[in-house]
């Protein structure tokens, strides 16, 4: 009953705001009138009853006040009335809210901007339903926690596993699309049956496949992706049933993706797993398959994993040859797609809000300045019946609707940043377990959660710097401000000015050392020499026509053609192909062990990076011969087998031994022991930055010996690479026709500059750091604006003081060296504030992540030029203001007081 | 000389009004004289109290409010209890014997 007529009563006051206010008038002013004629019938005169009626009273204002605030609605109505007020105290002064707003929109836009890309990466789900539930399966060996898995295990366990309610697996697989329409290499998967009812995604047209296509010899099926729906079939149902023309086989059309699915990279053809060449399925020792599974309801990860351990120590017995020594690991799925981004993104989110603590600085200092100036108007107000809880609630009131206006400006900014990002990243994304800078990137949008926290955050500001001028006119004497006639200004200012300053200068230093040690790294990283020239190297790759490539030889021989016609184009200085660029982590390790000594197992056997290699992919490459020789054209199917193998393998295995003439043997390779015939450089192949010991030693395979079952798959698989002085917008218009004389049927693609590989596989420490970079450089101009601000305003303060100074004889240049050593000193206290803070923070971010190469954290060239950096805008800053001071007139200045 | 009048304690400020519109209704002025003198003149209602006060009480349902004239022909605004306000009367009251009692007792005792 209580609450309704309340409501009741907060409804009446709200609509009939006027007419209440006039009757409280009323009733007041109605006491009062009764109050006086009681006086006066206890005989005073009127004047004496009127006078001490209003005292009893104590002030119909005051009163009519009270009454306001204990009503239902008060909170409303005052929120209301201080955001008029403020409104038309903004408008007033368009210069001064400019520059709030702005420096505001700065500070928030780029904490939205970079919410948003935590948000889509880290925070939000997986856009499956029920994501919880979804789990990586993998397994894991001595050397890796979590490597692929090969067909005959995961058909095992997907069999007999019982956490899960569905498994199923994917394998990357490229595609080249001859029909219809014209030829384009495809990016695609191929998928076990169950795929996309495991992920729980519901396929807009047609079906997944069923059990039995998913089979060797089962009907060719695929399914697309909406984007080529739309592109080659206009978006018409009626591409269900059409054929598709992939690799030279015809596949039947059986479903469409959802609009934007997106799983791992992109996908535009999926086709059935078990299609697979027979000779790579059922060998249990490759592992290539990534399975992924949907726990049952109430199955927790750990559950899952103690299952799957169980299961794999069976397996253990049944295959020792290929499974002993091998675990099992179930990761949540999220977390294996967002990998370790979310340590460097968390770094990025601190420095972006000490952007934001920096931008909030510089507007606390001038709300303290401007109300300094506004003393006056408060002691009015306070003299009129405000409390001082209703004076700081209106400058808080100011300060948020400030802040609001920042954040939607800076919101804007967000959206702007935000579109810029798919541009700004590398564009090939590596599969799981390899790390990369932003994994999910397509993820990342200005959406609802980020306005939200556009908007708790501005919120959030508006308060903080609110409070300063807030609690700074706490305790104004109302006295001496009412009679200082809007002049006032309260000293205790300054000092609240100079804390600011001083911090705003140790937050500006600690980000400039963040960027300075990353573009350090870069430095360093660059420096690398990563085993070959990585100038004049352009690497392509073609998808040589399937009627050429129908048997193994004849694919040796159009691969040998392809590779003799680029050769022949001008500007060409050598040619040759590989199946995996260094530095892009995409090649595959595999056990081996020298002489006739076979391992216990082949999970224990050492591990070795192998590369297919053609006769001048050495030459092309321009890594160094050590020992013995290159392949050479003899080298073919017929003639003995042999390898090449890098320095670190010569080193570790036969360090007082002669390499040469010795042989190795592959893991579950149809391939006979080889002969070592050669000793080449090594090639930093991992990353620039020193990798794990276990992907070091390298083996070279001459690619015109790989086995007769491995070439439709290895072969498929090449890139060519090319030496040339030449750009690649001068060179490919010519090599193109060169390769289509074979047949109009072999697209080339991903054509890319061994540059741009090289720094993409810096991306991990670039992005970061351009992102730093940006923030320091913001926080730069934030700062040096913040110190301006406050050296201008004591010099206008100090007018008086400098005019005095100089009628006693003080020259120009000592004012001129007083204001910028006032300034200097404030920055100078927070360099070293910030330089102690840079050191501890970078010593402790450097211990949880790998973001830093070849600089220390503690880098002296990095803190010096840092620090000159700031002292010498420092000095910029304070420039003008010192000339002002210096040319203050001393008669003037006097006189003005 | 009497003792100076104390000021109304927090939470009795309702008590006292609801109990001198308990006979008949009166204007804010008049409120304030009843309580003085019904409280013998230990407490004392300033008008900065009682005005507050009376427009949450008739928000809260207890008190309505009418102009009306006054003794000596004045325009003046009457409060009068409402049904809930004679009910909220007796709960503060039987709320305000225990406590006095509890206190009395707590007192008492050594």
């Amino acid at each position: 009953m209580r609450l309704l007529s309340r409501v009741k009563s907060f409804l009446r006051g709200f609509l009939h705001k006027q007419q209440i206010d006039a009757e409280l008038d009323d009733e007041i002013r109605s006491t009062l009138e009764l109050l006086t004629e009681q006086k006066i019938s206890e005989g005073m005169n009127s004047k004496e009853a009127r006078r001490a009626a209003g005292i009893e009273l104590g002030g119909v204002e005051q009163v009519k006040e009270r009454v306001r605030a204990a009503r239902a609605g008060a909170w409303l109505e005052s929120l209301l009335q201080d955001v008029r007020f403020g409104l038309r105290m903004l408008r007033k002064n368009p210069g001064f809210t400019a520059v709030v707003v702005i420096t505001l929109a700065l500070g928030i836009g780029a904490n939205t901007a970079l919410f948003s890309v935590v948000q889509g990466v880290v925070l939000a789900p997986l856009p499956y339903p029920e994501p919880d539930r979804l789990v990586a399966v993998g397994e894991s060996n001595p050397r890796f926690p979590l490597v692929a898995v090969s067909y005959p295990n995961f058909r095992d366990k997907q069999r007999i596993a019982r956490s899960f309610e569905q498994m199923a697996a994917f394998g990357r697989q490229g595609y080249n699309l001859t029909g219809p329409g014209t030829p384009e290499h495809l990016d695609g998967k191929e998928i076990s049956s169950g795929f996309f009812s495991t992920l729980g995604v519901k396929l807009t047209l047609g079906r997944g496949f069923s059990p039995a296509e998913d089979v060797h010899g089962g009907a060719p099926v695929v399914i697309i992706s909406d984007r080529l729906f739309r592109n080659r079939f206009d978006g018409q149902p009626e591409a269900l049933g059409k054929s598709l023309t992939l690799d030279g086989v015809a596949y039947t059309i059986i479903g469409v993706t959802p609009p934007g699915f997106h799983f791992e990279g992109d996908a535009d053809v999926y086709t059935p797993l078990g299609e697979a060449a027979p000779l790579i399925l059922n060998i249990r020792a490759s592992h290539w398959l990534f399975p992924i599974g949907r726990l049952r309801p109430g199955v927790s990860v750990l559950q899952a994993q103690a299952e799957m351990s169980a299961i794999q120590k069976d397996l253990d017995q049944i295959y020792p040859d290929a499974d002993r020594d091998l675990g099992m690991a179930v990761v949540p799925l999220k977390q294996q797609i967002v990998g370790n981004a979310g340590g460097t993104l968390l770094l990025l989110l601190g420095a972006v809000g000490l952007v934001l603590l920096i931008a909030c600085a510089n507007v606390a200092n001038l709300l303290l300045a401007r109300s300094a100036a506004r003393t006056h108007e408060f002691a009015v107000r306070s003299a009129l019946g405000a409390n001082r809880t209703r004076i700081a609630r209106q400058l808080i009131t100011e300060s948020v609707l400030l802040s609001l206006a920042g954040g939607a400006l800076g919101v804007l900014i967000a959206f702007w940043g935000v579109s810029r990002v798919p541009g700004f990243l590398p564009g090939r994304e590596n599969i799981w377990g390899a790390s990369r800078f932003l994994p999910r990137s397509e993820n990342i949008a200005v959406n609802l959660p980020v306005l939200l926290f556009a908007f708790s955050a501005s919120i959030a500001v508006g308060i903080l710097f609110g409070l300063a001028p807030a609690l700074k006119n706490w305790n104004v004497d109302l006295q001496p401000a009412l009679k200082e006639g809007g002049h006032g200004f309260a000293s205790g200012h300054h000092r609240a000015q100079r804390v600011f300053v001083i911090a705003q200068m140790a937050s500006t230093l600690m980000l400039l050392v963040g960027a300075g040690l990353l573009f350090r790294t870069l430095r360093s990283l660059w420096e690398v020499n990563p085993g070959f020239d990585t100038h004049h190297v352009i690497t392509f790759r073609v998808g040589v026509s399937p009627s050429l490539t129908n048997t193994a030889s004849r694919t040796r021989i159009a691969y040998q053609q392809l590779i003799e016609r680029i050769r022949g184009v001008p500007g060409v200085q050598a040619a040759d192909f590989t199946d995996v660029m260094p530095l892009t982590r995409q090649g595959g390790t595999m056990p081996f062990w020298i002489g006739s000594q076979k391992p216990a197992s082949l999970q224990a056997a050492p591990r070795l990076v192998t590369f297919l290699a053609g006769p001048d992919y050495f030459q092309t490459m321009g890594i160094p011969l050590l020992r013995g020789r290159l392949f050479t054209s003899e080298d073919t199917i017929t003639s003995p087998h042999v390898v090449v193998i890098d320095s670190v393998f010569a080193h570790l295995y036969f360090p007082n031994s002669n390499p040469l003439g010795q042989t190795i043997t592959f893991g579950f390779s149809p391939t006979p022991p080889c002969q070592i015939v050669g000793v080449v450089g090594h090639v930093k192949d991992w990353g620039l930055q020193d990798p794990a010991a276990n992907v070091r030693n390298q083996l070279y395979f001459p690619l015109y010996q790989d086995p007769d079952p491995w070439v439709a798959d290895n072969y498929a698989d090449l890139r060519v690479i090319v030496r040339t002085p030449l750009d690649p917008a001068t060179v490919m218009p010519a090599i193109k026709p060169a390769v289509y004389e074979a047949g109009s049927e072999q697209p080339v693609y991903d054509v890319q500059t061994m540059q741009q590989i090289v720094s993409a596989s810096m991306s991990s420490q670039r992005y970061p750091m351009i992102l730093l970079g940006v923030f320091a450089g913001l926080a730069l101009l934030l700062a040096s604006v913040g110190l301006y601000g406050v050296i201008s305003y004591s010099v206008a303060q100090r007018v008086r003081e400098i005019g005095i100074r100089m009628a006693l004889g003080a020259e120009r240049w000592d004012v001129f060296r007083m204001v910028i050593g006032h300034g200097l000193r404030l920055a100078l206290v927070g360099l070293e504030m910030g330089a102690v803070a840079a050191l501890i923070l970078t010593r402790i971010v450097s211990s949880f992540s790998h973001l830093l190469y070849g600089v220390g954290t503690n880098d002296p060239l990095t803190f010096v030029v840092v620090s000159v950096v700031l002292t010498v805008v420092a000095v910029l800053a304070c420039y003008i203001p010192a000339r002002r001071a210096m040319r203050v007139d001393p008669m003037v200045a006097l006189r003005y007081e | 000389m009497a003792s100076e009048p104390t000021n109304l304690l927090q939470g009795t400020l309702d008590l006292m009004i609801l109990k001198a519109l308990a006979l008949e209704e009166m204007h804010g002025l008049g409120i304030s004289r009843r309580v003085e003198q019904i409280t013998k003149g230990t407490f004392r209602v300033k008008p900065g109290s009682l005005f507050p006060a009376l427009h949450r009480m008739e928000e809260a349902g207890w008190l309505t409010s009418a102009w009306g004239e006054s003794d000596n022909k004045r325009r003046a605004k009457y409060y009068r209890l409402t049904k809930a306000g004679r009910r909220q009367l007796e709960t503060e009251t039987e709320r305000w014997g225990r406590i006095s009692l509890a206190i009395a007792r707590a007192l008492e005792a050594s």
